[in-house]
Protein backbone atom coordinates (compact mmCIF):
# COMPACT_ATOMS: atom_id res chain seq x y z
CA UNK A 1 0.00 0.00 0.00
CA UNK A 2 1.42 3.08 -1.02
CA UNK A 3 0.30 6.52 0.37
CA UNK A 4 3.30 8.30 -0.84
CA UNK A 5 4.41 7.63 -4.33
CA UNK A 6 7.98 7.05 -5.22
CA UNK A 7 8.43 10.19 -7.24
CA UNK A 8 6.83 12.14 -4.07
CA UNK A 9 9.48 13.26 -1.74
CA UNK A 10 7.02 14.47 1.35
CA UNK A 11 3.19 13.47 2.69
CA UNK A 12 2.33 16.92 2.05
CA UNK A 13 2.64 16.14 -1.49
CA UNK A 14 -0.34 13.72 -0.98
CA UNK A 15 -3.60 16.06 -0.48
CA UNK A 16 -7.00 14.78 0.84
CA UNK A 17 -8.81 17.74 1.20
CA UNK A 18 -8.38 21.10 -0.04
CA UNK A 19 -10.68 24.41 0.50
CA UNK A 20 -9.15 27.66 -0.15
CA UNK A 21 -6.07 28.05 1.95
CA UNK A 22 -7.24 25.06 3.63
CA UNK A 23 -5.52 22.18 2.52
CA UNK A 24 -5.48 18.49 4.51
CA UNK A 25 -2.51 16.50 3.68
CA UNK A 26 -1.82 13.13 4.84
CA UNK A 27 1.07 15.33 7.08
CA UNK A 28 -1.53 16.66 9.10
CA UNK A 29 -3.65 13.33 9.29
CA UNK A 30 -1.00 11.38 10.51
CA UNK A 31 0.15 13.69 13.09
CA UNK A 32 -3.61 13.93 14.71
CA UNK A 33 -3.20 9.72 14.54
CA UNK A 34 0.09 10.29 16.28
CA UNK A 35 -1.62 13.17 18.82
CA UNK A 36 -4.65 11.30 19.50
CA UNK A 37 -2.91 7.75 19.99
CA UNK A 38 -0.26 9.73 22.61
CA UNK A 39 -3.06 11.20 24.50
CA UNK A 40 -5.57 8.29 24.69
CA UNK A 41 -2.67 6.34 25.35
CA UNK A 42 -1.61 8.35 28.32
CA UNK A 43 -5.30 8.66 29.33
CA UNK A 44 -5.32 4.71 29.46
CA UNK A 45 -2.17 4.49 31.29
CA UNK A 46 -2.58 6.92 33.67
CA UNK A 47 -6.21 6.01 34.67
CA UNK A 48 -5.06 4.34 36.99
CA UNK A 49 -1.76 5.01 38.41
CA UNK A 50 -0.24 2.97 41.37
CA UNK A 51 2.13 4.83 44.00
CA UNK A 52 3.18 1.40 45.57
CA UNK A 53 5.82 -1.04 44.40
CA UNK A 54 3.70 -3.03 42.05
CA UNK A 55 3.10 -0.89 39.51
CA UNK A 56 1.11 -1.97 35.55
CA UNK A 57 3.96 -2.71 32.35
CA UNK A 58 2.39 0.55 30.71
CA UNK A 59 2.55 2.79 33.93
CA UNK A 60 6.48 1.31 34.12
CA UNK A 61 7.51 2.02 30.58
CA UNK A 62 6.06 5.55 30.59
CA UNK A 63 8.24 6.40 34.20
CA UNK A 64 11.11 5.00 31.85
CA UNK A 65 10.57 7.38 29.29
CA UNK A 66 9.50 10.29 31.75
CA UNK A 67 12.49 10.03 34.03
CA UNK A 68 15.07 9.43 31.19
CA UNK A 69 13.94 12.60 29.96
CA UNK A 70 13.75 14.46 33.12
CA UNK A 71 17.36 12.80 34.12
CA UNK A 72 18.87 13.99 30.29
CA UNK A 73 17.19 17.66 31.46
CA UNK A 74 18.50 17.21 34.44
CA UNK A 75 22.34 16.73 33.56
CA UNK A 76 22.04 19.88 31.42
CA UNK A 77 20.72 22.37 33.32
CA UNK A 78 21.01 22.73 37.30
CA UNK A 79 16.98 23.74 38.05
CA UNK A 80 13.97 24.04 36.24
CA UNK A 81 13.62 20.63 35.22
CA UNK A 82 9.95 20.70 35.38
CA UNK A 83 9.59 24.38 33.38
CA UNK A 84 11.11 22.57 30.52
CA UNK A 85 10.15 19.00 31.05
CA UNK A 86 7.14 19.06 29.25
CA UNK A 87 8.27 21.17 25.47
CA UNK A 88 10.85 18.81 25.22
CA UNK A 89 9.42 15.44 26.64
CA UNK A 90 6.25 16.74 24.46
CA UNK A 91 8.91 17.06 21.11
CA UNK A 92 10.70 14.09 22.08
CA UNK A 93 7.24 11.63 21.94
CA UNK A 94 6.01 13.18 19.57
CA UNK A 95 8.94 12.60 17.06
CA UNK A 96 9.43 9.35 18.51
CA UNK A 97 6.08 8.03 17.66
CA UNK A 98 5.76 9.91 14.65
CA UNK A 99 9.32 8.22 13.63
CA UNK A 100 8.42 4.16 15.41
CA UNK A 101 5.32 3.56 13.39
CA UNK A 102 7.18 3.86 10.13
CA UNK A 103 7.61 -0.22 10.02
CA UNK A 104 3.75 -0.14 9.86
CA UNK A 105 2.65 -0.39 6.16
CA UNK A 106 0.66 2.55 4.88
CA UNK A 107 1.81 4.84 7.46
CA UNK A 108 3.93 7.73 6.13
CA UNK A 109 5.79 9.58 9.19
CA UNK A 110 5.00 13.55 9.45
CA UNK A 111 8.18 13.89 10.40
CA UNK A 112 9.32 13.34 7.20
CA UNK A 113 7.86 16.59 5.67
CA UNK A 114 10.03 19.49 5.81
CA UNK A 115 6.78 21.65 6.98
CA UNK A 116 6.32 19.38 10.27
CA UNK A 117 9.78 19.78 10.95
CA UNK A 118 9.97 23.43 10.15
CA UNK A 119 6.88 23.70 12.73
CA UNK A 120 8.83 21.99 15.10
CA UNK A 121 12.08 23.92 14.73
CA UNK A 122 10.73 27.14 14.17
CA UNK A 123 8.96 26.13 17.91
CA UNK A 124 12.19 25.56 18.82
CA UNK A 125 13.81 28.71 17.56
CA UNK A 126 10.88 30.67 19.54
CA UNK A 127 11.02 28.73 22.58
CA UNK A 128 14.91 29.16 23.32
CA UNK A 129 15.00 33.15 23.68
CA UNK A 130 11.72 33.05 25.47
CA UNK A 131 12.79 30.65 27.80
CA UNK A 132 16.06 32.79 28.08
CA UNK A 133 14.44 35.90 28.80
CA UNK A 134 12.28 34.36 31.57
CA UNK A 135 15.29 33.24 33.17
CA UNK A 136 17.85 35.80 32.73
CA UNK A 137 15.73 39.00 31.81
CA UNK A 138 15.16 41.00 28.56
CA UNK A 139 18.94 42.73 28.90
CA UNK A 140 20.71 39.87 30.34
CA UNK A 141 19.70 37.43 27.51
CA UNK A 142 20.44 40.56 24.79
CA UNK A 143 23.71 40.61 26.08
CA UNK A 144 24.29 37.48 25.45
CA UNK A 145 24.14 38.33 21.37
CA UNK A 146 27.60 40.66 22.20
CA UNK A 147 29.47 37.77 23.61
CA UNK A 148 32.21 38.33 23.76
CA UNK A 149 32.36 41.43 21.84
CA UNK A 150 29.60 43.31 19.79
CA UNK A 151 31.31 42.12 16.46
CA UNK A 152 29.94 38.52 17.30
CA UNK A 153 26.44 39.56 16.81
CA UNK A 154 25.54 38.64 13.34
CA UNK A 155 27.27 35.40 14.30
CA UNK A 156 25.17 34.93 16.87
CA UNK A 157 21.94 35.75 15.00
CA UNK A 158 23.42 33.52 11.50
CA UNK A 159 23.64 30.85 14.55
CA UNK A 160 20.40 30.84 15.37
CA UNK A 161 18.70 30.98 11.99
CA UNK A 162 21.36 28.25 11.13
CA UNK A 163 21.15 25.46 13.65
CA UNK A 164 16.94 25.75 13.39
CA UNK A 165 17.22 25.18 10.40
CA UNK A 166 19.78 22.29 10.76
CA UNK A 167 17.29 21.00 13.08
CA UNK A 168 14.51 21.03 10.70
CA UNK A 169 16.55 19.54 7.66
CA UNK A 170 17.97 16.88 9.79
CA UNK A 171 15.16 15.08 11.06
CA UNK A 172 13.59 15.57 7.54
CA UNK A 173 16.56 14.73 5.21
CA UNK A 174 16.57 11.54 7.52
CA UNK A 175 13.44 10.50 7.70
CA UNK A 176 12.41 11.17 4.70
CA UNK A 177 15.58 9.22 2.98
CA UNK A 178 14.63 6.54 4.44
CA UNK A 179 10.97 6.66 3.32
CA UNK A 180 12.80 6.63 -0.20
CA UNK A 181 15.44 4.08 0.40
CA UNK A 182 12.55 1.42 1.84
CA UNK A 183 10.63 2.55 -1.33
CA UNK A 184 13.63 1.62 -3.71
CA UNK A 185 14.70 -1.48 -1.90
CA UNK A 186 11.20 -2.80 -2.44
CA UNK A 187 11.28 -2.12 -5.68
CA UNK A 188 14.35 -4.15 -6.13
CA UNK A 189 14.64 -6.57 -3.98
CA UNK A 190 11.55 -7.28 -2.12
CA UNK A 191 12.66 -9.63 0.45
CA UNK A 192 14.78 -9.43 3.06
CA UNK A 193 16.63 -5.92 2.62
CA UNK A 194 13.85 -4.03 3.65
CA UNK A 195 13.17 -5.91 6.60
CA UNK A 196 16.67 -4.77 7.96
CA UNK A 197 16.10 -1.27 6.44
CA UNK A 198 12.69 -1.09 8.68
CA UNK A 199 14.90 -2.58 11.75
CA UNK A 200 17.63 0.03 11.05
CA UNK A 201 14.47 2.82 10.46
CA UNK A 202 13.40 2.08 14.29
CA UNK A 203 17.04 2.55 15.21
CA UNK A 204 17.22 5.99 12.90
CA UNK A 205 13.97 7.13 14.58
CA UNK A 206 14.70 7.08 17.92
CA UNK A 207 17.85 8.41 17.11
CA UNK A 208 16.70 11.38 15.59
CA UNK A 209 13.74 11.93 18.27
CA UNK A 210 16.76 11.92 21.05
CA UNK A 211 18.77 14.10 19.04
CA UNK A 212 16.10 16.19 17.93
CA UNK A 213 15.25 16.53 22.07
CA UNK A 214 18.86 16.87 23.65
CA UNK A 215 19.60 19.15 20.77
CA UNK A 216 16.38 21.55 22.23
CA UNK A 217 17.88 21.26 25.52
CA UNK A 218 21.29 22.29 24.83
CA UNK A 219 19.68 25.47 22.76
CA UNK A 220 17.84 25.97 25.97
CA UNK A 221 20.49 25.51 28.43
CA UNK A 222 22.89 27.34 26.79
CA UNK A 223 20.25 30.13 26.80
CA UNK A 224 19.08 30.33 30.16
CA UNK A 225 22.87 28.95 31.64
CA UNK A 226 25.73 30.67 29.28
CA UNK A 227 25.79 33.65 30.91
CA UNK A 228 26.44 32.27 35.01
CA UNK A 229 28.92 29.99 33.41
CA UNK A 230 30.53 32.49 31.87
CA UNK A 231 30.50 34.43 35.04
CA UNK A 232 31.35 31.25 37.01
CA UNK A 233 34.54 29.79 34.75
CA UNK A 234 37.55 29.92 36.60
CA UNK A 235 40.32 32.15 35.72
CA UNK B 1 10.42 20.37 -2.16
CA UNK B 2 7.84 23.28 -0.59
CA UNK B 3 6.59 24.21 2.78
CA UNK B 4 2.47 24.41 2.98
CA UNK B 5 2.03 27.39 5.36
CA UNK B 6 -1.09 26.17 6.45
CA UNK B 7 -0.07 22.75 7.51
CA UNK B 8 2.96 24.39 8.75
CA UNK B 9 1.33 27.05 11.57
CA UNK B 10 -2.01 23.75 11.63
CA UNK B 11 1.43 21.53 13.27
CA UNK B 12 2.25 24.23 15.64
CA UNK B 13 -0.96 24.48 17.21
CA UNK B 14 -1.37 20.68 17.12
CA UNK B 15 2.15 20.50 19.19
CA UNK B 16 0.87 23.46 21.06
CA UNK B 17 -2.31 21.09 21.86
CA UNK B 18 -0.67 17.86 22.58
CA UNK B 19 1.71 19.71 24.73
CA UNK B 20 -1.14 20.56 26.83
CA UNK B 21 -2.84 17.53 26.33
CA UNK B 22 0.29 15.15 27.29
CA UNK B 23 1.52 17.78 30.18
CA UNK B 24 -2.01 17.56 32.26
CA UNK B 25 -2.74 14.08 31.05
CA UNK B 26 0.53 12.13 31.22
CA UNK B 27 3.87 14.48 32.32
CA UNK B 28 1.93 15.52 35.65
CA UNK B 29 0.10 12.21 36.79
CA UNK B 30 3.03 10.45 36.21
CA UNK B 31 5.54 12.84 37.92
CA UNK B 32 3.27 12.55 40.58
CA UNK B 33 2.76 9.20 41.01
CA UNK B 34 6.54 9.14 41.20
CA UNK B 35 7.06 11.77 43.41
CA UNK B 36 4.14 9.87 45.31
CA UNK B 37 6.47 6.86 45.50
CA UNK B 38 9.16 8.37 45.99
CA UNK B 39 7.80 10.04 49.12
CA UNK B 40 6.75 6.69 50.42
CA UNK B 41 10.12 5.17 50.01
CA UNK B 42 11.37 7.76 51.58
CA UNK B 43 8.97 7.55 54.53
CA UNK B 44 9.64 3.80 55.04
CA UNK B 45 13.18 4.67 54.57
CA UNK B 46 12.97 6.95 57.68
CA UNK B 47 10.91 4.37 59.09
CA UNK B 48 13.44 1.83 58.41
CA UNK B 49 15.88 4.15 59.84
CA UNK B 50 13.82 4.94 62.76
CA UNK B 51 12.83 1.16 63.71
CA UNK B 52 16.35 0.27 63.19
CA UNK B 53 17.84 3.30 65.58
CA UNK B 54 14.80 1.73 67.79
CA UNK B 55 16.46 -1.75 67.26
CA UNK B 56 20.20 -0.72 68.04
CA UNK B 57 19.01 1.12 71.24
CA UNK B 58 16.94 -2.21 72.36
CA UNK B 59 19.83 -4.27 71.68
CA UNK B 60 22.12 -1.62 73.32
CA UNK B 61 19.78 -1.95 76.36
CA UNK B 62 19.51 -5.92 76.19
CA UNK B 63 23.09 -5.78 75.99
CA UNK B 64 24.16 -3.72 79.32
CA UNK B 65 20.74 -5.74 81.04
CA UNK B 66 22.50 -9.05 80.03
CA UNK B 67 25.91 -7.58 81.11
CA UNK B 68 24.21 -6.60 84.26
CA UNK B 69 22.46 -9.94 84.69
CA UNK B 70 25.84 -11.43 83.83
CA UNK B 71 27.27 -9.16 86.49
CA UNK B 72 24.54 -9.92 88.90
CA UNK B 73 25.19 -13.53 88.42
CA UNK B 74 28.61 -13.53 89.11
CA UNK B 75 28.45 -12.02 92.32
CA UNK B 76 25.62 -14.31 93.64
CA UNK B 77 27.65 -17.03 92.60
CA UNK B 78 31.11 -15.67 94.40
CA UNK B 79 28.45 -14.30 97.08
CA UNK B 80 27.14 -18.36 97.67
CA UNK B 81 30.76 -19.53 97.30
CA UNK B 82 31.54 -17.34 100.11
CA UNK B 83 28.11 -18.43 102.22
CA UNK B 84 28.96 -22.03 100.92
CA UNK B 85 32.59 -21.86 102.37
CA UNK B 86 31.07 -19.81 105.68
CA UNK B 87 28.58 -22.80 106.24
CA UNK B 88 31.29 -25.81 105.74
CA UNK B 89 33.52 -23.53 108.20
CA UNK B 90 30.58 -23.89 110.79
CA UNK B 91 29.84 -26.80 109.86
CA UNK B 92 33.27 -28.45 110.41
CA UNK B 93 33.69 -26.36 113.40
CA UNK B 94 31.02 -27.46 115.15
CA UNK B 95 31.19 -31.09 113.80
CA UNK B 96 35.14 -30.43 115.38
CA UNK B 97 33.38 -29.36 118.65
CA UNK B 98 31.45 -32.30 118.78
CA UNK B 99 33.97 -34.52 118.36
CA UNK B 100 35.67 -32.46 120.87
CA UNK B 101 32.75 -33.26 123.17
CA UNK B 102 32.03 -36.68 122.13
CA UNK B 103 36.39 -37.46 122.79
CA UNK B 104 35.58 -35.48 126.16
CA UNK B 105 32.57 -37.72 127.10
CA UNK B 106 34.73 -40.97 126.02
CA UNK B 107 37.69 -40.03 127.76
CA UNK B 108 35.58 -38.69 131.02
CA UNK B 109 33.36 -42.16 131.16
CA UNK B 110 36.70 -44.02 130.39
CA UNK B 111 38.52 -42.63 133.17
CA UNK B 112 35.25 -42.86 135.27
CA UNK B 113 34.99 -46.22 134.31
CA UNK B 114 38.53 -47.45 135.06
CA UNK B 115 38.26 -45.86 138.27
CA UNK B 116 35.72 -47.82 138.80
CA UNK B 117 37.27 -50.68 138.33
CA UNK B 118 40.52 -49.83 139.94
CA UNK B 119 38.23 -48.63 142.95
CA UNK B 120 36.15 -52.71 142.73
CA UNK B 121 39.17 -53.95 142.07
CA UNK B 122 41.04 -52.44 144.90
CA UNK B 123 37.83 -53.10 146.69
CA UNK B 124 37.98 -57.02 145.81
CA UNK B 125 41.71 -57.32 145.88
CA UNK B 126 41.81 -55.67 149.64
CA UNK B 127 39.06 -58.50 150.40
CA UNK B 128 41.06 -61.00 148.51
CA UNK B 129 44.20 -60.08 150.20
CA UNK B 130 42.81 -59.55 153.66
CA UNK B 131 41.28 -63.62 153.48
CA UNK B 132 44.34 -64.85 152.74
CA UNK B 133 46.47 -63.19 154.94
CA UNK B 134 43.65 -64.25 157.41
CA UNK B 135 44.05 -67.54 156.25
CA UNK B 136 48.03 -67.73 155.71
CA UNK B 137 48.38 -66.34 159.09
CA UNK B 138 45.71 -68.82 160.50
CA UNK B 139 47.21 -71.99 158.81
CA UNK B 140 51.01 -71.30 159.28
CA UNK B 141 51.66 -69.17 162.63
CA UNK B 142 47.80 -70.02 163.83
CA UNK B 143 46.90 -66.03 164.90
CA UNK B 144 43.87 -64.34 164.49
CA UNK B 145 44.64 -61.29 161.93
CA UNK B 146 42.24 -58.70 163.49
CA UNK B 147 43.95 -59.78 167.07
CA UNK B 148 47.05 -58.89 165.20
CA UNK B 149 45.91 -55.42 163.75
CA UNK B 150 44.35 -54.57 167.32
CA UNK B 151 48.36 -55.91 168.21
CA UNK B 152 49.50 -53.35 165.82
CA UNK B 153 47.37 -50.14 167.01
CA UNK B 154 47.97 -50.73 170.83
CA UNK B 155 51.47 -51.29 169.79
CA UNK B 156 51.54 -47.84 168.09
CA UNK B 157 49.04 -46.73 170.67
CA UNK B 158 51.67 -47.56 173.27
CA UNK B 159 54.24 -46.32 171.44
CA UNK B 160 52.72 -43.05 172.01
CA UNK B 161 53.99 -40.52 174.52
CA UNK B 162 52.19 -38.76 176.74
CA UNK B 163 52.14 -35.35 174.55
CA UNK B 164 50.99 -37.27 171.66
CA UNK B 165 48.70 -39.06 173.23
CA UNK B 166 47.31 -35.82 174.75
CA UNK B 167 47.70 -34.05 171.30
CA UNK B 168 45.53 -36.92 170.01
CA UNK B 169 42.68 -36.95 172.36
CA UNK B 170 42.90 -33.17 172.29
CA UNK B 171 43.50 -32.24 175.67
CA UNK B 172 40.80 -30.09 177.59
CA UNK B 173 37.89 -31.08 175.38
CA UNK B 174 35.39 -32.96 177.59
CA UNK B 175 33.17 -36.26 176.42
CA UNK B 176 35.47 -37.26 173.65
CA UNK B 177 35.05 -40.02 171.78
CA UNK B 178 37.31 -42.43 170.13
CA UNK B 179 36.01 -43.92 166.77
CA UNK B 180 37.41 -47.31 165.97
CA UNK B 181 35.92 -48.16 162.10
CA UNK B 182 36.53 -51.23 160.48
CA UNK B 183 35.60 -52.73 156.83
CA UNK B 184 33.95 -55.77 158.57
CA UNK B 185 31.79 -56.28 161.70
CA UNK B 186 34.16 -56.12 165.10
CA UNK B 187 33.88 -59.34 166.92
CA UNK B 188 32.35 -58.85 170.32
CA UNK B 189 35.85 -60.55 172.09
CA UNK B 190 37.99 -58.92 169.82
CA UNK B 191 36.11 -55.26 170.54
CA UNK B 192 36.37 -56.25 174.19
CA UNK B 193 40.21 -56.79 174.45
CA UNK B 194 40.85 -53.32 172.22
CA UNK B 195 38.71 -51.54 174.96
CA UNK B 196 40.66 -53.34 178.17
CA UNK B 197 44.05 -52.70 176.38
CA UNK B 198 43.35 -48.97 175.75
CA UNK B 199 40.84 -47.50 178.30
CA UNK B 200 44.09 -47.69 181.16
CA UNK B 201 45.40 -44.90 178.54
CA UNK B 202 42.23 -42.49 178.66
CA UNK B 203 41.15 -40.37 180.62
CA UNK B 204 37.54 -41.44 182.07
CA UNK B 205 35.49 -39.00 180.52
CA UNK B 206 36.07 -40.96 177.08
CA UNK B 207 33.98 -43.60 175.40
CA UNK B 208 34.97 -46.05 172.80
CA UNK B 209 32.58 -46.31 170.02
CA UNK B 210 32.84 -48.99 166.91
CA UNK B 211 31.50 -48.09 163.33
CA UNK B 212 31.83 -49.99 160.13
CA UNK B 213 33.49 -48.52 157.55
CA UNK B 214 33.68 -49.14 153.69
CA UNK B 215 36.25 -46.07 153.50
CA UNK B 216 38.43 -48.04 156.10
CA UNK B 217 39.71 -50.67 153.87
CA UNK B 218 40.33 -53.66 155.23
CA UNK B 219 42.09 -52.25 158.26
CA UNK B 220 41.55 -50.29 161.39
CA UNK B 221 41.14 -47.10 161.75
CA UNK B 222 41.46 -45.39 165.39
CA UNK B 223 39.79 -41.68 164.77
CA UNK B 224 38.90 -38.95 167.33
CA UNK B 225 38.79 -34.96 166.97
CA UNK B 226 40.79 -35.01 163.58
CA UNK B 227 43.52 -37.34 164.73
CA UNK B 228 43.89 -41.04 163.84
CA UNK B 229 46.27 -44.14 164.16
CA UNK B 230 45.17 -46.20 161.73
CA UNK B 231 46.59 -49.42 159.68
CA UNK B 232 45.18 -50.90 156.53
CA UNK B 233 46.54 -52.91 153.94
CA UNK B 234 45.68 -50.05 151.90
CA UNK B 235 49.25 -48.87 150.92
CA UNK B 236 49.66 -52.60 149.89
CA UNK B 237 46.54 -51.92 147.74
CA UNK B 238 48.30 -48.99 146.45
CA UNK B 239 51.28 -50.51 145.15
CA UNK B 240 49.55 -53.46 143.53
CA UNK B 241 47.11 -51.22 141.84
CA UNK B 242 50.18 -49.23 140.75
CA UNK B 243 51.75 -52.52 139.07
CA UNK B 244 48.59 -53.30 137.58
CA UNK B 245 48.10 -49.72 135.70
CA UNK B 246 51.70 -50.27 134.56
CA UNK B 247 51.22 -53.39 133.20
CA UNK B 248 47.39 -52.40 131.46
CA UNK B 249 49.18 -49.48 129.79
CA UNK B 250 52.34 -51.75 128.83
CA UNK B 251 49.42 -54.17 126.89
CA UNK B 252 47.63 -51.25 125.69
CA UNK B 253 51.26 -50.00 124.10
CA UNK B 254 52.04 -52.95 122.70
CA UNK B 255 48.27 -53.68 121.00
CA UNK B 256 48.82 -50.17 119.74
CA UNK B 257 52.08 -50.76 118.39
Amino acid sequence: MEVVAINQISPDQVILFAWSFVTINATLVYSWLIMALLVIGSLLVTRNLSTDRTLSRWQNLMEVIVAGIRSEIGDMVKEGVNTYFPFVGTLFLFILASNLFTFIPGYVAPTSSLTTTAALSIMVFFAVPMYGIAKQGVLEYLKEYFRPTFIFFPFHVMGEFSRTLALAVRLFGNLMSHEKVIAILLAVTPLFFPVVMQILGLLIGLIQAYIFAILTMVYIASATQSHEETEHKPK
Amino acid sequence: MHIDWFVFFSQIVNLLILMFLLKKFLFGRIVGAMDAREAKIAARFAEAERSQEEAETAAAACERKLQDLEARHEEMLNQARRDAEAYRERLLEKAREEVDFLKNRWSEALRSERENFLQELRQLAGNQIYAITRRVLKDLAGLDLEERIVDVLLTRWVALDEEERRRFLSEGAEGQQITVSCAYEIPADIQRRFQESIVPYLPEDVEVAYERSEDVLSGWELRADGHKIAWSIKDYIDSLEERFYGALQEAAQERKA
